[in-house]
């Protein structure tokens, strides 16, 4: 752990080792604070399910326009599965996951070169290619740290929250499939900073294919001609199969990992033919 | 393959408006220091990030230690070190944090090696880098250039920011290094910078080499004003005879003149009066280079108001 010295944490020496350990290192306080972030969603959500389960309310979410309710994913709010599904993982959490990666995607390059730090780095004996993937590594780590605590305090919450009939192996299935998500959406923000340098483009550019990609999934599909724009959304390929409640959906992860794999390809491939820093 | 150190051919590089290199040509010989000197906006910063690989040619040929940037960038950065001209890093980290991790991308470097440099130029490693001057930030940019004792120093404009007696302690280093057969290759836009330490310099303007030259011939070339306030009057013509001397003008028993090269025959002349003060300022790149284009001081013409010289 760290050790104290004149008010300044001094990194254990074994963190310095390598790009991915040393840049996980620095995010440290971060990452704490987006794990409590999302972990807290998930038990204040939970938390709600014994008022949400009662006819008043079932009878009050009824009453609301089906198509506002596909729109906010909201089609099942009577089970378990279909409220911590759509709450939890579908809205607020897929929100926070994919605020998390579009920032993480965006810094991984862009960010570090607009700030000017990338210069020292890649003036060492690092290849471009290195230096891309371990940065992109570490959000897919940090990720799973998120997700890994957001699975246990849904574990442990699921009792007292009366959340009957899910099990551990649907929530981690869940949580995979909203990881692959987080880390699709992130990787069209790290391609699109590792290939022009740029902070704002990348988040521009991501953000506006989380945005589409959401309204393919839950409100195009309500116009028939649009119909078919559900297939070609990762938001379907997150929710679609409804995880949380029919496991882990491995198309649809490959669909998603796919994706991933392409796009930080590309970026990095375009990174190591560009120039650094104009 | 050259035996030299780097080794540039009609190296052109485009890019922004009107920045870059337009065919330059560049031979660094293996053991030197060499003075890579030119006004701002002249493509030394574009011919050092070529070097680095940090930008990519346009067109013409780059050799670094016999190996090519773009094609070998990885060996050939393990036998450099680097200082840019902003040296930008993570300040929530100690200088003994980033020193460390740097040493470790490198493979490794002795810890008493970087313990010695921090003590050499006074900057303490375990303080946040945050909380450091620019100078003491700086000083962590040369230690993390100097550290591995590369083959290669590559130093963009790296004495800005070091107070005058660091500049000294940073020369020491600069002749140690030469000493150990190490190349070094640095920029600055301030002639007398690179004047202390460089054996050759070589002139930059607008992506071109203008000039290369050993540093005793551009001393012997400087031209500088020079101002000598004496306690008596003196005349005008009594100095415009001096050799070297030119556009001698005397007001309010201040000399002011142009001095071309050796500054022995002036200060001959000044010895028979009792001079209060003297100043002699940086001589100007643009009127050095204009030597060059019409071979001798004489045909030198005035500065354009403006010309703007190094601090």
């Amino acid at each position: 752990m760290a050790v104290e010295t004149l008010g300044v944490p001094r990194a254990p020496d074994a963190v310095t080792r390598t790009i991915l350990t040393k840049t996980l290192w620095e995010a440290r306080r971060s990452l704490i604070g987006w794990t409590l972030s999302i972990a807290g969603v998930g038990a204040m959500y939970s938390a709600f399910w014994p008022t949400i389960d009662t006819p008043e309310m079932q009878q009050a979410m009824a009453a609301y326009p089906k198509a506002l309710l596909e729109a906010m994913s909201y089609t099942d709010m009577a089970s378990p599965a279909g409220y911590i599904g759509s709450a939890v993982y579908g809205l607020l959490g897929a929100a926070l996951v994919v605020v998390f990666t579009i920032a993480g995607g965006a810094r991984a390059v862009a960010g570090d070169e607009e700030d000017g730090v990338l210069d020292l780095l890649l003036a060492h004996p690092v290849s471009r290619t290195r230096v891309a993937l371990e940065r992109f590594a570490v959000i897919a780590v940090e990720l799973m740290v998120i997700m890994i605590a957001l699975w246990l305090i849904m574990i442990v919450i699921s009792g007292p929250a009366q959340l009957e009939g899910i099990t551990a192996g649907e929530y981690a299935a869940a949580g995979i499939q909203l990881t692959l998500f987080g880390l699709a959406i992130g990787s069209v923000s790290f391609a699109v900073g590792a290939a022009t340098g740029r902070r704002g483009w990348a988040i521009s550019v991501a953000s506006a294919v989380a945005v589409t990609g959401y309204l393919a999934n839950g409100v195009f599909p309500q116009f028939e001609p649009l119909r078919w724009t559900r297939d070609v959304t990762p938001w379907n390929w997150f929710l679609g199969g409804a995880p949380l409640r029919n496991g882990l959906q491995m198309g649809d992860c490959g669909l998603l990992l796919a994706m991933t794999v392409v796009l930080v390809g590309l970026g990095t491939w375009a990174f190591t033919r560009r120039d650094i820093g104009v | 393959m050259s035996d030299l150190a780097i080794r540039s051919e009609n190296l052109v590089k485009r890019y922004g408006r009107d920045r870059g290199l337009d065919g330059l040509d560049l031979e660094v010989r293996p053991g030197e220091v060499y003075g890579f000197v030119g006004p701002n906006g002249a493509g030394k910063t574009t011919t050092i990030r070529l070097v680095m690989d940090l930008l990519h040619p346009t067109s013409g040929r780059l050799e670094v230690l016999g190996l090519v940037p773009a094609r070998d960038g990885v060996s050939l950065r393990r036998r450099i070190g680097y200082l840019g001209g902003d040296f930008i890093v993570n300040g929530r980290q100690s200088g003994a944090e980033l020193l460390g991790y740097l040493a470790h991308l490198r493979g490794g470097v002795p810890v008493a090696r970087i313990d010695g440099l921090a003590e050499r130029l006074g900057v303490d490693l375990g303080r946040r880098i945050r909380s450091l001057s620019k100078g003491n930030r700086q000083k962590l940019g040369v230690i993390q250039a100097f550290m591995h004792e590369p083959d290669l120093l590559v130093l963009d404009e790296p004495t800005s920011g070091l107070d005058p007696l660091l500049q000294q302690e940073f020369v020491g280093m600069v002749a140690e290094a030469r000493a150990r057969g190490q190349t070094v290759f640095m920029s600055s836009h301030v002639l007398s910078e690179v004047q202390r330490t460089a054996d050759r310099v070589g002139f930059v303007r607008e992506g071109r080499m203008v000039a290369v030259e050993p540093v005793e011939t551009l001393r012997e070339r400087a031209v500088r004003r020079v101002e000598i306030q004496f306690a008596d009057p003196v005349s005008a013509a009594e100095f415009a005879t001096v050799p070297g001397v030119s556009e001698v003008m005397v007001a309010d028993g201040v000399l002011h003149c142009r001095l071309h090269g050796r500054a022995d025959a002036l200060l001959k002349a000044v010895s028979s009066h009792t001079a209060l003060n003297l100043l002699a300022e940086e001589p100007d790149l643009e009127e050095l280079f204009l030597t060059y284009y019409h071979g001798s001081a004489e045909t030198v013409p005035a500065p354009r108001a403006g010309a703007h010289h190094g601090s």
